[in-house]
């Protein structure tokens, strides 16, 4: 059994008619592995998270099939039930360490509230223990730490700090939300070695949310990729970095600035579409180099084995995939237009 | 590194558009009531030349000068010493007329294009500013130089009439770029000018960036902390840790051969999409030290892992080896 399962989530802001944020999102991880969720600002990768955090509030809505952790259903759960089960065995990092730290308590003091809730110790034993994590996450001079407040610390410290306090009642999922975008290249492989060997020793899994491929290149086993609020494609590392089934992990590869040595960079027109402006077939064919009239349609996220890989792909003429299925590229002219819209970019 | 680079006198490019000589910036903080005070050292002595035509990009991490640098590059301030000159004219002890005149030729773009526009004036009014600023044209004529550059940057017409918040922060970059070259200026320095963006959007704005040097011959400098967009866009490449050079010279030879430690570690720091897992990655020790209390000797050897007694105490001097300089007393070894 998976240890978390995700079945048709869907979120929405405002009312039934709203135009989901999250839409129909498939998902599971199992245990010790490393999940690693990519897309571009406003493709819901957050606020899939969120919702299994429980951080979705009104006017916020939540729907799912399915939203299980650990065989119990997070969509029932509630109040101290849910408290218990939150923080403890499913914790979470978010990218800012500087505002997800409290700026008016001491780091030693925020790690064994953490402590105190629960595992229930106090006193001596939970400062022990605190010790024991600010030495876990690699901190120097821990014990002259636990008394320092957060305005003291750097970007990378804090950090470690908000990972010692993810980590203290050992959690079996740990969600990190661009744990490392806020941070330098140095501390980046700091923190991103740290969160490795935690997952290791630990074998708790990880779920990594973020828009730097490269670092999912290194650190991931399974990648999902989001657009628009949808799964695009799943697979498994390094196969989706070689061989992307969906055009648009193609093109986010593609724009990657490495080994391109001054050549124009290749890049998909215009932007991901808002809410306002949702196109009404496949969600990339606007901007897609390889659209075709059967777009217009909505295509569902299928699963494929190819060459004993499998992964799945929402896409009705995947890459990499039965060449001899593949249509011809159509000129821009002839490609399905759904709105003149300018958002849309293919201007 | 701490060495101030002395070697003023060092041969410029004939077509250089702007020379940085020993360029230094230092602050001076208070440390509270009864302690004396303290001097930030924030860039120490840097010395480069910009080419038409060719990007310098500046690279380390965050605290180690490259905004200073930006802010004195566009007279925003004005350094402690050293000298810095514009197309020939040296800028300490110019006179507020050729002053004006200089910062005309030293435009910027800024990380964060939600706030480097003006969110209640018109797109076209934003743009069409410096020329109302700098030059004698006509409104109508303004309207043309806007209309032409837009176009230039992949705006429509209609976007003339436009606020900042109908744009998105890929088009948002493009109206601060397309004001930073409304004077044709002969250097645009960009500080961070796609770490805000996604990276399809920054694809977009870094091909922008290229098409237009190509087109006016605009020398850049383009500082950033993201190496594989450094290794993209630039010619050259300067290494900055704590105010001073590292590692300076052509870009391919810092890429495939980095010899100073700093260099070294930065790019193994950096991750890839395709990781090669056998170069073992060199373990990344230790932070930034405090700028208020440098170490003595080598500023880097706290971190670095070849340090030795020497780099203890003796500073090394940014020296030329194998095609660049570096400030390491032990980059041939890396050879």
């Amino acid at each position: 059994m998976s240890l978390l399962e995700i079945q048709n989530l869907n979120v929405r802001f405002g009312g039934k008619d709203a135009i989901p944020v999250v839409e129909g999102l498939d998902l599971t991880i199992d245990q010790g592995e490393v999940l690693a969720i990519v897309g571009e600002s406003g493709s819901g990768k957050s606020v899939t998270m969120m919702s299994v955090m429980g951080l979705i509030e009104a006017p916020g809505e939540v729907t799912a099939n399915r939203l299980n952790f650990a065989g119990q259903d997070l969509l029932k759960l509630k109040g101290r039930a849910r408290r218990q089960l939150i923080g403890k065995d499913l914790s979470m990092v978010f990218q800012d360490p500087m505002t997800a730290l409290n700026p008016s308590y001491t780091v030693g003091y925020q790690i064994e509230e953490v402590i105190h809730q629960h595992l229930g110790l106090r006193g001596r034993e939970a400062r022990q223990r605190a010790l024991q994590l600010l030495e876990r996450v690699e901190i120097p001079g821990a014990a002259s730490r636990l008394s320092a407040y957060p305005h003291q610390l750097s970007g990378g410290m804090s950090q470690r700090v908000a990972i010692a306090m993810a980590i203290a009642a050992e959690p079996k999922l740990l969600i990190a939300d661009e744990p490392t975008t806020a941070l330098d290249v140095t501390i980046q492989a700091q923190i991103m070695d740290l969160l490795l060997n935690l997952q290791r020793d630990e074998g708790m899994a990880l779920i990594l949310i973020t828009h730097d491929l490269a670092v999912v290149a290194e650190t991931a086993q399974r990648v999902c990729v989001m657009y628009a609020g949808q799964a695009v494609e799943t697979g498994v590392v390094p196969d989706i970095f070689q061989a992307p089934k969906h055009p648009y992990t193609e093109a986010l590869l593609a724009a990657i600035p490495e080994h391109s040595l001054g050549e124009r960079l290749s890049t998909l027109p215009g932007i991901v579409p808002g809410r306002y402006d949702r196109p009404k077939g496949c969600l990339l064919s606007p901007r897609c180099p390889y659209a075709q009239p059967r777009c217009l349609e909505r295509p569902a996220l299928e699963p494929y084995t190819h060459n004993g890989i499998s992964g799945s792909v929402r896409c009705f003429f995947p890459r990499n995939l039965n060449p001899e299925q593949w249509p011809e590229v159509l000129p821009e002219s002839q490609r399905p237009s759904h709105l003149p819209g300018e958002a849309h970019g293919r201007a | 590194m701490a060495a101030p680079d002395l070697n003023t006198n060092a041969a410029k490019p004939a077509d250089s558009v702007l020379t940085a000589r020993a360029l230094t910036r230092h602050y001076h903080v208070s440390r509270g009531m009864f302690k004396g005070q303290a001097t930030v050292r924030a860039l120490n002595g840097v010395s480069f030349d910009l080419v038409p035509g060719k990007t310098l990009a500046v690279v380390g991490e965050s605290g180690c000068g490259k905004s200073t640098l930006a802010r004195a590059l566009t007279l925003i301030e004005e350094p402690s010493s050293g000298s810095l000159s514009i197309g020939g004219h040296e800028v300490s002890g110019a006179s507020a007329a050729v002053r004006k005149q200089l910062r005309r030729d030293v435009q910027m773009v800024f990380q964060n294009p939600y706030a480097s526009l003006n969110p209640r004036q018109k797109i076209g009014d934003q743009l069409a500013e410096p020329l109302v600023i700098n030059t004698n044209l006509s409104r109508s004529e303004r309207r043309d130089r806007v209309q032409a550059m837009m176009q230039q940057v992949g705006l429509r017409p209609e976007h003339y009439q436009r606020y900042p918040h109908m744009f998105s922060g890929g088009q948002r970059q493009r109206i601060a770029v397309a004001r930073a070259m409304m004077l044709n200026p002969k250097v645009l320095v960009a500080d961070e000018p796609t770490s805000a963006l996604d990276v399809s959007i920054q694809a977009q704005v870094l091909n922008l960036f290229m098409d237009l040097q190509q087109e006016f011959q605009t020398a850049y400098v383009f500082i950033s902390h993201n190496l594989s967009v450094v290794r993209h866009i630039a010619d050259d490449v300067m290494v900055m840790y704590l105010g001073c050079t590292a590692e300076k010279g052509p870009r391919d030879a810092l890429f495939e051969k980095p010899l100073h430690p700093y260099t070294q570690m930065l790019l193994s720091a950096t991750p890839s999409l395709q990781p090669d897992t056998s170069k073992p990655r060199i373990k990344v020790q230790g932070e930034l030290p405090n700028p208020l209390d440098p170490p003595p000797g080598c500023v880097f050897h706290r971190r670095c892992p070849y340090a030795t007694e020497r780099c203890k105490t003796e500073v090394p001097v940014l020296r030329d080896v194998d095609n660049r300089q570096v400030a390491c007393h032990y980059a041939e070894n890396f050879l």
